[in-house]
């Protein structure tokens, strides 16, 4: 059988061929300017074929270290101490006073000192009284341990096991003053196996070995000769940046489409909006707490809003005076037009609904009649983790002949089963403009927990018969803030976060 | 509101956790369980001012565990005192009610409950003492009759409660008094102040500010009067009924007071007579979609602690409601007693089918648009309407009037002072936000602008708008011209569309055009103008698109 090789890979054996001996793998690269790396797996490649292989030598390096590299550039300290008093010329001097001129460290002082007494350069004497040092010897020809500290000056690293018999014994001196750092390291060395080093090159075929395919190897044939690259196929890719919606639309859009499957129509009504059809059309009373400036956001331009048919306005002003046509008491005061005529950035989408109920007026519209709206709405409130001053609301009306308290909880469990909740609680509740009134729970699998959802109830005879919707016709009618499921469902604990659009959650977070 | 003290009251065992299940059902919300000392905090009803103390609700948990059953009774004996009500207080603040408790003998947690419910009736009755205000007296310490009527404001001194114990005009009262500086909005602009004098001429109360010190309540005092003054004769009578029986219930004897209001008509206060209401049998079925019986629905009703008969009317019932229920002004609100009564939990689900759904077409076309936007590779984001016009404006170099704006007449912040008129700023604001992740960062919105507009009724208009930028080293002309022009191709507009060649102050000169359809423009378009990407802090260029959806769909 023929043996494949890529390129590469037969240009290192036959170097290999060539240097006869085993070659260290570091220094064998770069000889060939190539790379640690790729000359490790041509070897790999050699041995596959059993043409070479690799062996592990553990070596000691050594190098000097910050002091020992101080002195290779000044001298070690016997011979920097040997310099200052040839160059001031003195055969005798005060030990005090060289080591004033010498400035050194007083410890490496006297192992100078100490070395040079060694080498018999100097004697010292305290014959007069004082210490004083004499200069002795007549030529001072450089030491051992100066040339072997020398030979790091070309080869800051050297293997202790290539140190000659009289280096080692020089490397000791100097390693016992604490000059050298040591390291063990691993070399390979690589080789032939006999058969490698009998094989033939003309016996060897080139393997080519490709990243990609081209389109002219596609075009050419030649795709069958070039073997691919293999990738880690374990590893993650590097980040696609790519465009997806905004986790609020999805489930914006999701509920919409439980709205439409349930014969829902979707209405859109103004963002400003007057509080006649805001507050007024729903029968709060004009000093109802929700209506005060800590709740509602009131606009100073535009500043006043046009109220719909003068007929309608006063049916609406009959029932908060006296009830009006309604069958009710009504709340019993006076009721004021320019607060109506206020512009306020609506605090529901019912606002809208009740637009709905306005227009259901003017064209006579028949019933049944099913609308519904997500839609942003606005409340006077500072921010923080569960409250925004803009957030989105969900709601649905059913307006029929006969509705009732039961048939609106069918409609809620259905509805909220289609969401994905299958437990569902009503309970009693207030709302100003909803009698009777429901409070609703859903249980939520996922956390197993009961999760408040908003409000539902039948809309009070004193919002529907101003425009003409009279029992036994009737409004059924629910809404919730849309945050409220979106929080468990996306498993945010700050409100905030949905609207702040960091980028990583945005692109993370699955539909 | 302590268990042990509802026990009493209701006069049954009674356990934290069946409390909490069984609250619901009356339409009370649990704020807060205290399992080791036994507490209840219950979430304030608004519709039911009456539950504001234990008492208040223990005459319903009696009708729901069905131990006491129909219309509370409460014992009322007639007394011989006398309210006068001079005329002059019509332009002030024209009703006032009183009543007698005689005997009390409160102890910490009634007296507890007698301040936190005045608190609530103030507000929630009272709208914060303007319709309402409440004075309790010790009765024993000034003479009857009592007179209540209107004086100028510098007329008349007296010793206030809480006070420094100085006498003080009435103005000095308003300017200077804790309670005075606080309530002082609800006399604003009035000639007289309303001011209750015994027979002798002692000041009870400056209403709705302040007692006199000589009426104070203390451990010693065991008989009240009771003043109730406002703006609504309905309030402050429901205020009055809900303080006495809540009384009444305590263990206090109640005694009514003559109110004669000169040139008009006398009252006998507190007025505790059960309230009729006629109510048809097949409305409350055919609302609630229940088939119950006449008998069945009367149990209802006295379990929420009602009286019902059968009418004379056939098929009706006639509805006897208590003196301290406010909340009943139509048929629907006793149905929905009949609902709770009933249990919302027996009410059987059913379905009604019918209808035909359609999506809004404005919602259908920005869906379009973002399934296009994410061909494109652009990620969405959502911002808010609210915005400051600094970002608006002045960051974008844009010269702009105060009348040109939607102004909030009382924003949070600065920060929300006005709703955006276009999207951009808020996605340059998103950029600077995410500036450290991996650029390019492509992103887009699909959202409401509000405009000022005269034809409109409210004054102003929503539109939906495209925006998107693309934000990294080489971002330019070239690159969200490309994506315009792939928007414009699949919204079918390819054909249709041209770009002029103009300046804006938030693009570069020589990089920025307007789009037109027809020769009505429908957005803008270009690299976007160093200084504005440096009042983002921003370090890379963007180049970006704005279109208005609504002119193209």
């Amino acid at each position: 059988m023929t043996i494949k090789l890529k390129k590469q890979v037969i240009e290192i054996l036959i170097v290999l061929k060539k240097k006869k001996t085993e070659q260290l793998a570091s220094l064998f690269a770069k000889e060939l300017s190539i790379d640690y790396i790729v000359a490790m797996a041509a070897i790999n490649d050699l041995i596959d074929h059993d043409l070479g292989g690799f062996r592990e030598e553990e070596i000691n390096q050594i190098s000097l270290n910050e002091e020992g590299r101080n002195y290779l550039e000044n001298g070690l300290p016997e011979n920097q101490l040997l310099k200052l008093m040839r160059e001031s010329n003195v055969k005798e001097i005060n030990m005090e006073e060289l080591l004033v001129k010498s400035k050194l460290d007083n410890q490496i002082f006297y192992v100078g000192l100490s070395n040079m007494r060694k080498n018999c350069w100097i004697t010292q004497s305290q014959a007069t009284g004082e210490n004083k040092i004499f200069l002795i010897a007549e030529e001072f020809p450089e030491t051992d341990v100066e040339k072997f500290i020398k030979t790091f000056k070309a080869n800051p690293t050297r293997v202790y096991s290539k140190l000659s018999k009289n280096e080692q014994v020089q490397f000791n001196l100097l390693n016992r003053r604490k000059l050298f750092t040591k390291e063990k390291k691993t070399q390979r060395y690589i080789f032939l196996t006999n058969k490698g080093k009998s094989i033939k090159i003309s016996n060897i075929e080139e393997l080519e070995q490709v990243s990609k395919i081209t389109s002219e190897m596609l075009s050419s044939g030649t795709w069958k000769k070039y073997n691919l690259k293999p990738f880690d196929v374990t590893k993650p890719g590097p980040l696609l940046k790519a465009g997806k919606t905004h986790p609020l639309i999805n489930l914006i859009n999701k509920i919409r489409e439980v709205f439409i499957s349930m014969g829902f129509t979707e209405i859109r009504g103004p963002i400003v909006e007057s509080a006649f059809f805001n507050f007024d059309a729903l029968f709060q009373p004009q000093d109802h707490p929700a209506r005060e400036l800590q709740d509602t956001f009131y606009l100073n331009n535009p500043k006043v809003a046009r109220l719909p048919d003068r007929d309608r306005v006063l049916a609406v002003k009959a029932t908060h005076e006296n009830g009006g046509d309604s069958g009710s008491l009504g709340w019993r005061y006076k009721w004021d037009e320019n607060t109506a005529k206020q512009t306020v950035l609506r605090t529901h989408t019912t606002s809208t609904t009740m637009r709905r109920l306005a227009q259901f007026y003017k064209d006579n519209d028949k019933t049944p009649i099913k609308v519904f709206c997500i839609d942003r709405v606005f409340r006077n409130e500072n921010l923080d983790k569960s409250h925004l001053a803009e957030f989105t609301q969900i709601e649905g009306i059913v307006i029929d002949e006969n509705v009732n308290l039961s048939n609106l909880i069918g409609l809620l469990s259905e509805f909220y089963r289609k969401i994905g909740f299958k437990k569902i609680v009503t309970r009693p509740g207030f709302f100003p403009y909803t009698e009777p009134s429901m409070e609703v729970a859903v249980y939520y699998d996922k956390l197993g927990e009961w999760l408040e959802m908003g409000g539902s109830g039948i809309f009070r005879p004193e919002v529907t018969s101003p425009w003409g919707i009279k029992d036994p016709t009737r409004v059924l009618a629910w809404g919730q803030g849309l945050e409220r499921i979106a929080m468990p469902y996306y498993g945010r604990k700050d409100i905030r976060d949905l609207y702040i659009n960091p980028i990583k959650w945005l692109r993370q977070q699955p539909y | 509101m302590k268990i042990d003290r509802l026990e009493k009251l209701v006069g049954r065992k009674l356990e934290i956790d069946e409390l909490e299940y069984d609250l619901q059902w009356i339409g009370l919300d649990l704020e807060d369980i205290n399992r080791e000392e036994q507490i209840l905090k219950v979430e304030y009803n608004p519709n039911r001012p009456d539950y504001s103390s234990p008492e208040g609700i223990a005459r319903t948990l009696k009708g729901y565990y069905e131990t006491e059953l129909g219309a509370p009774t409460f014992d009322l004996q007639k007394s011989e005192i006398v309210v006068t009500v001079d005329p002059s207080v019509k332009k002030v603040r024209p009703y006032i009610v009183c009543g007698i408790v005689r005997n009390i003998d409160l102890d910490e947690e009634e007296v507890a409950t007698l301040m936190s419910i005045q608190e609530h009736l103030h507000w929630a009755v009272g709208r914060d003492r303007k319709k309402v205000a409440i004075g309790v007296h010790d009765l024993d310490k000034v003479k009857p009759p009592y007179r209540y009527t209107a004086v100028k404001p510098d007329s008349i001194s007296f010793i206030p409660l809480h006070g420094d114990g100085y006498a003080m005009n009435l103005e000095e009262i308003l300017l200077l008094h804790e309670k005075g500086i606080e309530y002082a909005k609800i006399l604003e602009g009035k000639e007289v102040y309303p001011i209750i004098f015994d027979s002798v001429g002692e000041v009870l109360s400056f209403p709705p500010i302040i007692n006199g010190i000589l009426t104070t309540v203390t451990d010693e005092t065991k008989n009240l009067f009771l003043d109730l003054t406002g703006t609504d004769l309905n309030a402050v009578n429901l205020a009055l009924n809900i303080l006495s029986t809540t009384l009444s219930d305590m263990g206090a004897k109640i005694e009514t007071v003559e109110v004669k209001y000169e040139g008009g008509e006398n009252l006998i206060t507190p007025n505790l007579d059960l309230n009729e209401w006629e109510i048809e049998i097949d409305y409350i079925n055919s609302y609630l979609g229940l088939n119950l019986t006449k008998a069945e629905i009367i149990k209802c009703f006295q379990k929420v602690r009602l009286d019902a008969k059968e009418s004379k009317k056939q098929g009706y019932l006639d509805v006897y409601i208590p003196a301290f229920r406010g909340d009943i002004m139509h048929s629907v609100d006793l149905t929905e007693e009949v609902a709770i009564g009933y249990g919302y939990f027996n009410i059987p689900k059913s379905i009604r089918e019918g209808c035909i759904g359609m999506y809004h077409p404005i919602q259908t076309f920005s869906n379009k648009t973002r399934t296009i936007m994410i061909g494109a590779g652009y990620l969405e984001v959502l911002n808010f309407i609210l915005t400051s016009s600094e970002k608006l404006y002045d960051f974008m170099r844009q010269e702009y009037e105060e009348s040109d704006l939607i102004q909030i007449a009382n924003p949070v912040s600065k920060e929300y002072n006005t709703t955006r008129t276009s999207l951009l700023p808020n996605l340059l604001e998103t950029i600077r936000f995410n500036r450290s992740e991996e650029k390019p960062i492509r992103i887009f919105e699909v959202g409401d602008v509000v405009l000022l507009s005269k034809e409109e009724e409210t004054g102003a208009k929503r539109e939906i708008h495209l925006s998107a930028a693309s934000y990294h080293e080489d971002a330019d002309f070239t690159e969200i011209r490309s994506t315009l022009d792939f928007v414009m191709m699949a919204l079918g507009k390819f054909n249709e569309y041209e770009i002029k060649a103009e300046n804006n102050p938030s693009y570069l000169n020589g990089r920025y055009g307007e789009i037109y359809i027809k020769n009505v423009k429908i957005g803008e378009i270009g690299e976007i103008h160093p200084e504005v990407l440096l009042n983002f802090k921003l370090e890379f260029p963007v180049a970006a698109l704005e279109l208005n959806l609504q002119k193209i769909m």
